[in-house]
């Protein structure tokens, strides 16, 4: 007990600078519109929170609920298509759009996750790619809703006017910044609110035994579909989001490009954990983009990058750091 | 009813399927022998047609020398996944097969479109748009070598797995791996000739539908779908499965199309999939991974 009692005074420091770091990384998000130089900067921490939020659903139901799905590319697609054809065919308010997109893409995962996860591990990864790949095809070949490849242009800008308070303009990027992060920060709470409680150790175990968390009355299909459904809420709503940063939805949303980048941010961050996927998501979206390669040897660096780390360290960065946490608490014990 | 339309379904849809069983067998192979669903597979096949494109337009080969030859060389690209990753990959570790075989495909596709380009590229064999008519329906003498091609290929292949040890041995593997590693068979051997089969089925595939697409390095993603759903609805693993399940899929996508819209058509065959899905899980023919 003294020993354990002294690891945790020995690791105070340690903790102070940890929680230092912490609010100067929390003063750094909050402030970057006012930090960053130009556009471009301020473009690429918009892109930064918006895979951040999706990395985390991702990690919610792939390294949380070990369900490989690949269907969230497909609900962050929908989420897209709503803000499109709500707010700009349909002439609803931007911000009903975000309301329906996720309401959406709950009802719409609960449907097709009732029977995707019935089958095998096997068929439940086919069948959420699959479906991601016909909502694909369905966004190009049904031009009387979606406009095919020629897409939905000119969505309204997503302002939020509080008087006396603040002004927002959506069209502005560093105003759209706060209006990301207004959405994206709660959701990321939410999220890690799920991960860091029972819920999170429930789905783990899940992840780990089916057998023995069945054993102990634990139903595993109900709370996979939770996962599932509330992964793919919190996909729709991103996409609703990125689509009036974008101003422009085509069927290109659905791209495996995203998956894979979701994929790269999981798996090299560390699929089950919070923390070392949110900094995954930071070094995967803004690195490259500060490095400036073209998108093509981008993707085949981090092809290589991902092969690697799966057949070297397939538990990821965050998987490294826990082992190393485990092997000093037991040193000192 | 206008019987030459649904004449002219039926072949469409009898040719497309006997392609996709090509495309669906080398995925349901790689599967049954080392459960590895290929994730790489669309790309494969485009790497195929590339093939095809290099050796019929710069070497200037005749159509089935090309396809064959595409074949083979494909054949040699799965051999050095094999031994330079996918050997690599332990028994049960369904997720890591998935994830390192999609970062194959994404490192083939984009470096194809980061050399190549994304311009779409044509092949082109004049003696083969010759089309036959008879009552009324018609078919280019293209599709129908293709097919051809495809039927011949798929019985050969039939012959190793029923007839040849090199075959048996993958039949036997995918079974019982554990009473095949009794009897002495080598696991890691045979797994590689099964994905050297399984890729050089996909490749030959690829190159002898390469003239009737514009070949690009995208080509095999829609088609990556087909194929998954063919699998499933076959039953994971089970060959002579995919390749009923791949006529089926051609011929619900020939008459869907042609009755109905195009959007109907890639619909059709996922909702053919979830539905069989519900009804039987294993997929029509699935008794767990077996050839």
């Amino acid at each position: 007990m003294t020993a354990l009692a002294a690891s945790f005074k020995e690791r105070a420091p340690q903790r102070y600078a940890l929680v230092a770091l912490g609010i100067a990384a929390a003063f750094a998000v909050v402030a970057a519109p006012v930090l960053a130089p130009n556009t471009y900067i301020i473009k690429i921490g918009i892109m930064t929170l918006i895979f951040a939020g999706l990395a985390q659903a991702f990690n919610l139901i792939y390294g949380f609920a070990g369900q490989l799905s690949f269907a969230q590319t497909g609900f962050w697609g929908i989420g897209a298509y709503v803000s499109a054809i709500g707010s700009q065919r349909l002439g609803l308010s931007p911000w009903v759009c975000l309301m329906i997109a996720p309401v959406l893409c709950l009802a719409f995962s609960g449907l097709v996750g009732i029977p995707a996860l019935r089958v095998s591990r096997a068929a439940f990864v086919i069948v959420t790619l699959a479906l991601t790949l016909l909502l694909q095809l369905v966004a190009r070949n049904w031009t009387e809703v979606t406009r095919g490849p020629m897409g939905i242009p000119g969505l309204p800008p997503l302002s939020i006017s509080i008087p006396g308070v603040a002004e927002l303009d959506g069209a502005n990027p560093f105003h759209f910044y706060w209006i990301a992060l207004l959405l994206i920060a709660p959701l990321l709470m939410v999220l890690y609110a799920i991960m860091a409680t029972r819920t999170g150790k429930i789905l783990l175990a899940v992840n780990q035994d089916e057998a023995l968390a069945r054993s102990q009355g634990i139903d595993v299909v109900s709370w996979q579909l939770f996962a599932f459904a509330v992964s793919g809420a919190a996909c729709g709503l991103i996409g609703a989001l990125y689509a009036f940063h974008l101003s422009i939805i085509e069927p290109g949303i659905f791209d495996m490009y995203y998956t894979q980048m979701l994929l790269i941010i999981v798996i090299a961050g560390g699929a089950g954990h919070f923390w070392s996927v949110l900094g995954a998501s930071l070094v995967f979206t803004a690195l490259p983009e500060l490095l400036r390669i073209t998108p093509e040897w981008r993707l085949v660096a981090f092809g290589v990058l991902l092969a690697v780390i799966i057949l070297a360290m397939p538990r990821g960065f965050g998987g490294f750091l826990e082992d190393r946490r485990l092997r000093q608490w037991r040193r000192r014990m | 009813m206008d019987f030459s339309l649904l004449g002219q379904l039926l072949i469409n849809g009898l040719i497309l399927g006997a392609i996709y069983a090509l495309v669906a067998v080398g995925l349901s192979l790689i599967f049954g022998v080392l459960e590895i669903v290929n994730f790489a597979h669309g790309q494969i096949f485009a790497l195929g047609a590339f093939a095809m494109v290099a050796l019929s337009n710069f070497l200037g080969l005749p159509y089935i020398a090309g396809v064959a030859a595409s074949g083979l060389l494909i054949a040699i690209v799965g051999w050095l996944l094999y031994e330079g990753l996918l050997q690599h990959l332990k028994s049960g570790e369904f997720e890591r097969g998935i994830i390192l075989t999609l970062a194959i495909g994404m490192v083939v596709q984009n470096t194809l479109l980061a050399t190549v380009g994304a311009t779409p590229r044509y092949i082109d064999f004049p003696e083969l748009y010759s089309r036959f008519e008879f009552a009324g329906m018609g078919i280019e003498q293209l599709r129908l070598t293709a097919a051809v091609i495809a039927l011949v290929v798929l019985g050969g292949v039939w012959w190793l797995l029923m007839h040849t040890r090199f075959g048996m041995a993958m039949r036997a593997l995918a079974q019982n791996p554990l009473a095949a590693t009794i009897v002495g068979m080598n696991p890691k051997r045979v797994a590689g000739h099964a994905v050297i089969l399984g890729m050089g089925l996909t490749g030959l595939a690829g190159a002898s539908l390469a003239p009737l697409f514009t070949v690009h390095p995208l080509l095999g993603v829609s088609l990556l779908f087909k194929a998954f759903a063919i699998v499933i609805i076959g039953g994971l693993g089970h060959i002579p499965g995919a390749a009923v399940a791949a006529l089926i899929v051609g011929l619900a996508e020939s008459f869907a199309g042609g009755l109905g819209s195009t959007v109907l058509q890639d619909v059709a065959v996922f909702a053919l999939m979830i539905v069989l899905l519900q009804v039987k899980p294993l997929g029509l023919f699935g008794r767990g991974a077996r050839i």
